[in-house]
Order: structure tokens, then sequence, then C-alpha cells
């Protein structure tokens, strides 16, 4: 082959290939015309952008904002179909939750993407299952979120998957014998998690020595702490979000708590730290994505996010990115309507997404690996 | 770790003391509960927050928001209470109308700040504690701690030994009597809703800094804490206010120290409804503030 014409060819595959690289629109150009090419297909997305969960919400807003960029400009790759993320805000209020369940199920909506916490999704999630909408959760980690309807599905590792692994790795490297439990026991995510440490902790042969429980929206865990200090625990194990959390760990390094602490998928956001400052650095959390993962597209994700909103994205957001990437994937290949959504979900082979391949298992769970990392200042790092 | 509890427990008592003492100052004089006093509770902390994102040095803004608060207080009076003592309406719907304007103060805060967490950001909440043997201070729990008790002195001395003290005295003891013989009764309304409100105030702003957050519904849970201190220590009593708060705050602080952490608060109201079942008046009884 003649070097003008080899140049050409490498120059035509490069292009090519460019959307795959920094959009995760697998092997598909970016104007490509796919079965589904001139149809309106309208996805609703519930985040909560204000509330208490604001602080995963307002990240996947931001992702579904990129994307619905990204649809615009070709780097997410539709077939063609004019594919929008219409994203409200629950307010971090089940009300509102139920409200836009409503909603969404009845204004043509092909899915439904969301909502942010496991509790909403247990109060939204059975009126799209009455509806007959395809529901699919980027951060509703909780034990039984699938089993709520035959088209439920997520995105999002379940605490179920993630803690086994974080309680592993952290034993391994910190030799733990005890451990304290603090946890929410009036919310289904901090309850899932409280009981899914406590059973694996006790699996792994770690000996619990105080176990105390708080009410979502409490302040002062001073009491909880000064009792779990006397303990004298190894580590310090945290089923909470992150309203609670990084109080929680403030307030024990106001104590002059130095013990290692652990924690559930609450803990994956990077005000965390923002908030309780240095006291947060070295927390080990278990996560479904990592910052630098080599997965594919993610670097361009990440590098977009950053310029876009001036802040690293966290799990939350790239989770929520990966959801749009799925339901691209899907109207690419001609399903625009939300009959056409449940059944293509359940056969769903493996959508590439900024976490790395993904697919659904029989229970419509998704099967990925958990990453361990640590807090660290401005984000996460590997937990060695 | 006994006395570290005790310490936890003293701080928490003091805000539920000083929150309560709103309650049953106006409860006192008016015979009526004032369910917007969580909010003014809220919307002190929110000034406090606004002022000093403006450049306002905390030494001015806490003082400008607890009298913003006392202010809030007396127009609170104006709208939903003074329109309905002058018709005699029952006390019930007084308090309806106290919900009504909490609903209002509520909706009012969250369009202008939204639903979302508010910080502080002082160099003072971020400074190492103090160690005195075991125990554990901050800076933020020794200024609560201060307030508290020249607050609560302050007021045991203004409604004992100031003319206004006894006005309100006066007008708790017997309203129609008092008029009668020359108090002015809607000025010391006012009085008692000013103090009352600068109160909530004030507990509004220490809990916002001590915990470093305001939310418009941060009142919500001192709230309930706050009716049962005041039921526990006797409606309307000063004293039993403040023993009342700091009752509560060594309850839910002991329930965790005896592993009943899940059973926090339903240990708290058990506790007020024994006292209630030994003595229906509270532990010091109805209208002390005759005796304050």
């Amino acid at each position: 082959m003649k070097r003008p014409a080899l140049l050409a060819l490498v120059a035509l595959a490069a292009c090519a290939l460019a959307p795959a690289v920094i959009g995760g629109a697998p092997g598909n150009a970016a104007t490509s015309k796919g079965p589904a090419a001139g149809k309106t297909v309208k996805i609703g997305v519930i985040a909560d952008r204000t509330g208490s969960a604001a602080v995963y919400g307002v990240a996947q807003d931001n992702s579904y904002q990129l994307a619905n960029e990204d649809l615009k400009s070709g780097l997410l790759d539709a077939g063609g179909a004019a594919l929008t993320f219409d994203v409200e805000d629950a307010a971090s209020d089940g009300n509102q939750v139920a409200n836009l369940f409503q909603r969404f199920t009845t204004d043509g909506s092909a899915l439904i993407l969301g909502p942010t916490l496991s509790g909403e999704a247990r109060k939204g999630d059975p009126i799209a299952v009455r509806a007959g909408t395809a529901v699919v959760g980027t951060s509703t980690t909780a034990d039984g979120i699938t089993s709520l309807g035959p088209c439920v599905f997520r995105v999002s590792l379940s605490e179920a998957q993630v803690i086994p692994a974080t309680i592993a790795r952290t034993k391994s490297v910190w030799k733990y014998k005890t451990a304290a439990l603090i946890y929410g026991d009036d919310n289904a995510f901090t309850k899932t998690d409280g009981d899914i440490f406590k059973a694996q902790l006790e699996k792994a042969g770690v000996t619990i020595v105080d176990t105390e429980t708080f009410h979502i929206g409490d302040k002062d865990f001073a009491a909880s702490l000064t009792k779990i200090k006397a303990a004298k625990p190894d580590v310090i194990v945290l089923g909470a979000l992150a309203e609670e959390a990084e109080k929680i760990i403030q307030q024990a390094a106001t104590l002059g708590i130095k013990t290692h602490m652990l924690g559930g998928n609450g803990l994956n956001s990077t005000k965390i730290y923002d908030y309780a400052g240095p006291a947060a650095a070295g927390v080990v959390v278990g996560a479904a994505w990592y910052i630098n993962g080599n997965y594919t597209g993610n670097a361009s994700f990440v590098a977009r996010y950053k310029k876009k909103y001036g802040s690293n994205p966290d799990q939350f957001a790239a989770q929520a990115y990966a959801a749009a990437q799925l339901v691209t994937q899907l109207v690419r290949d001609g399903k625009a309507t939300k009959d056409e959504m449940c059944p293509a979900l359940h056969d769903l082979r493996v959508a590439q997404t900024v976490l790395g391949p993904i697919a659904f298992d029989p229970g419509r769970d998704v099967k990925a690996a958990p990453v361990i990392l640590q807090i660290v200042k401005g984000g996460f790092a590997y937990f060695h | 770790m006994v006395g570290q509890q005790l310490v936890n427990g003293l701080f928490l008592g003091a805000v539920y003391a000083l929150f309560a003492l709103g309650y049953t100052l106006v409860f006192g004089v008016l015979d009526i509960l004032n369910l917007a006093h969580a909010a003014i509770f809220m919307l002190a902390a929110f000034a406090t927050w606004s002022l000093l994102g403006a450049g306002v040095p905390l030494l001015l803004a806490a003082p400008i928001a607890i009298a913003g608060a006392g202010l809030l207080g007396i127009l609170l009076d104006r709208i939903a209470f003074a329109p309905l003592r002058r018709r005699n309406a029952p006390n019930l719907i007084a308090l309806i109308s106290s919900i009504g304007m909490a609903i209002i103060f509520g909706a009012i805060a969250r369009g202008i700040y939204g639903p979302d967490e508010r910080r502080f950001t002082l160099d003072f909440l971020q400074a190492a504690p103090f160690q005195v043997g075991p125990l554990t201070f901050t800076a933020v729990q020794l200024v609560i701690l201060a307030n508290a008790v020249v607050f609560m002195v302050g007021l045991g001395w203004v409604i004992r030994a100031t003319p206004i003290g006894r006005s309100i005295r006066a007008v708790a003891e017997d309203r129609i009597a008092a008029a009668l013989l020359g108090v002015d009764l809607e000025r010391t309304i006012a009085a008692t809703f000013f103090i009352a409100s600068a109160l909530g105030g004030l507990a509004g702003i220490l809990t916002a800094l001590q915990y470093n957050s305001v939310q418009v519904d941060m009142g919500s849970q001192i709230e309930l804490k706050g009716l049962a201190v005041i039921v526990l220590g006797g409606m309307g009593s000063i004293t039993g206010a403040v023993i009342g708060g700091f009752i509560i705050g060594m309850v839910e602080t002991l329930a965790i120290v005896f592993g009943l952490s899940e059973w926090r608060d339903a240990i708290s109201y058990g506790v007020m409804f024994l006292i209630l079942i030994l003595r229906p008046t509270g532990l010091f009884g109805k209208r002390s503030l005759r005796t304050a």
C-alpha cells in the first residue's frame, strides 16, 4: 500500500473510533443512522438536585446534562434518534419522588432513570412497575430494590456486592479483629449497610464490640462516639449517608478517635473530605468506579466533566453517565418506546460505559467488580 | 467515659433548655403553645449565616440575628395571636395559627435559601479541641454553655427583678387583674414574645455553630424535644424548662451509654410520661412564672 493511502486509512480509522474512545459509543460513528432514526425519545430522570441527598443528585444531574450535550455534539450516538434526558429534582422528598414517577409514567417517557436514594426507589419504583415503565437505578444500592418489579434494573453495584470485598481488603491490610458499627436505622440504604456490614464482619471472624444507631437528620453523635471510643475497636464501620457521615468523622476526630474507618456507598462523595476536612483522609470505601480507572472513554468523561463543572466527577456522576450511555446504546439499536425498553434491558449482552463493560444478572443487578478506595484530599485513591 | 458522656449530655441539654425557655415563657403568659418558635430558631441561624457571608463579624452578626429574632417574635404575635386575643378565640385556634406561621416562615426560608444544608467557614469552628484530663471540649461547646448559663440566669433576673419582669409575672398570674392594675397588656405581651423569640434565635445560632449546619428543617427535631422539655419541667415554668432541658439531654445521652441508641427518643418521651404519671403538672408545676 502506498504511503498516502496508508495515512488516509489510519486517519479514517481514527475518525471512526474517536466517538467510542471519548464518548463510549461502542463501535459506531457519531452520525450513524439506526432503526430509531428520526424518532423522539425522552428519558425521565429523577435526581435529588437539592435537599439532603443533593451531594449525590447534583453530580447525577451534571452527568445527564453532559450527556445531553454529548448527544447534540455526536459524542454519544443515538443512531439518529432525538434522545434527551429530562432531569427533574426530587428535592430529597419522597412525595416529590412519587409525583415525578407519576409524571414520567404518563408523559411518554420511554424509561425512568433514578431516583437517587434507595428509600425513594421503594416509594417510586412500584408506580413505574404498575405502569409498565422500566426503571434503571444508578445509585440505589440497598437490598431488594430490583425485586420491586420485573423491569427494575440498576447499574449501581449493590451494597451486598461491594461490602464483602471492602471488608476482605481492609482486613487483609489492617489485620483487625474487632469493630464498632454505627449506622442509621431509619433509612433503607443505611439500614441495609448496617445489616450487611454486621453479617459480613461476623462472617469474616471480626468481633463487633459496639453497635450504635442514629436517625437520618441527627447532628450530634458525641454520645455514640464516646461509647465507641471506650470500646476500643480496631476499626469503626459507618453505614451512613454523606451528611451524617461527615459529621461522624469530624466529631470522632474532635473526640480524639484515631481508629481506622470504613464505610458503605454513602461515603462515595468528594464532599465528605470537603466538609469533614483532613479527618476524612484515609477512610476506606468500596466503590463501583475509580476516577483513574482504565475504562473505555473514562478519561475523556472525567476531563469533559471537570472542564464543564470545575470539579472532578464522583462515582455517582460516573454511574449516571454510564446509564446515559446504556440508554443511548438501546436507542441506537432501535428501542424507542417504553414497551421496548424492558425486554431490551433483559436481553442486553454488554454495554460499554465509563464504569467498564456492564451487563445485568438474572436478578437485574449489574455485573461488575468493586474497587476499594480511600478518601484523600480532592477525591479518592486506590486503597493498598 | 462516664465523665465525657455527662459533658455530652450537658451541652445537649443546654441547647434544649435555651430553646424550651421561649416555649415556656409564651405559654406561661398567654397559655398558648407557639409552634412557630422552631421556625424563628431556624431563621436566626440563616440570618447569622447570611450576615457572616456579607462579611459581618460573628460577634456583631449573632446579636443582630438575635435581635431580629426578637422583633420577628413581636411581628408573629401581631399577625398570629393578637387578632385572636382580641376576639377571645380558643387557644386551639392560636395553636393552629402558630403552625400556619411556622409553615409560612419555612416556605420563605426555603424560597430564599433552598433546602440544602449551609455551612459556616469560621476558623474557630475548626480549632483543635481542649483536653481537660479525660474530658474533651470544643470552643463552640464552651461558647454554648457560657451563653446558656448567662442567658438563663439573666432571664431569671429579668423576670424576678425588673419592671417588665414584674409585668410579665402579673400578666401570667391574671391578665384581667393585671390590666386593671395598670399593666400595659400589649406591651408586656410584646416584651414576652421578644424575649422568648430572641432566646429561640440564640439557641438556633448556637446549634448551627455546634454542628456547622444550617437547614430549613433544622427546627423540626428540636421542636418536639422542646415540647417534651416543657411538659416534663412543667408548662410555663422557667426553672422547669431549664431542668427539663438538662434532663432530656442527659437521658438521651445515657440511653446511648446503656446500649439503647435505637430507643433513644422513645426513652426520652418514656421518662416524660413517667414524670407526668407521678406529677401530672410536671416537675415544677404550672405557672411558676408567678414565683420565678
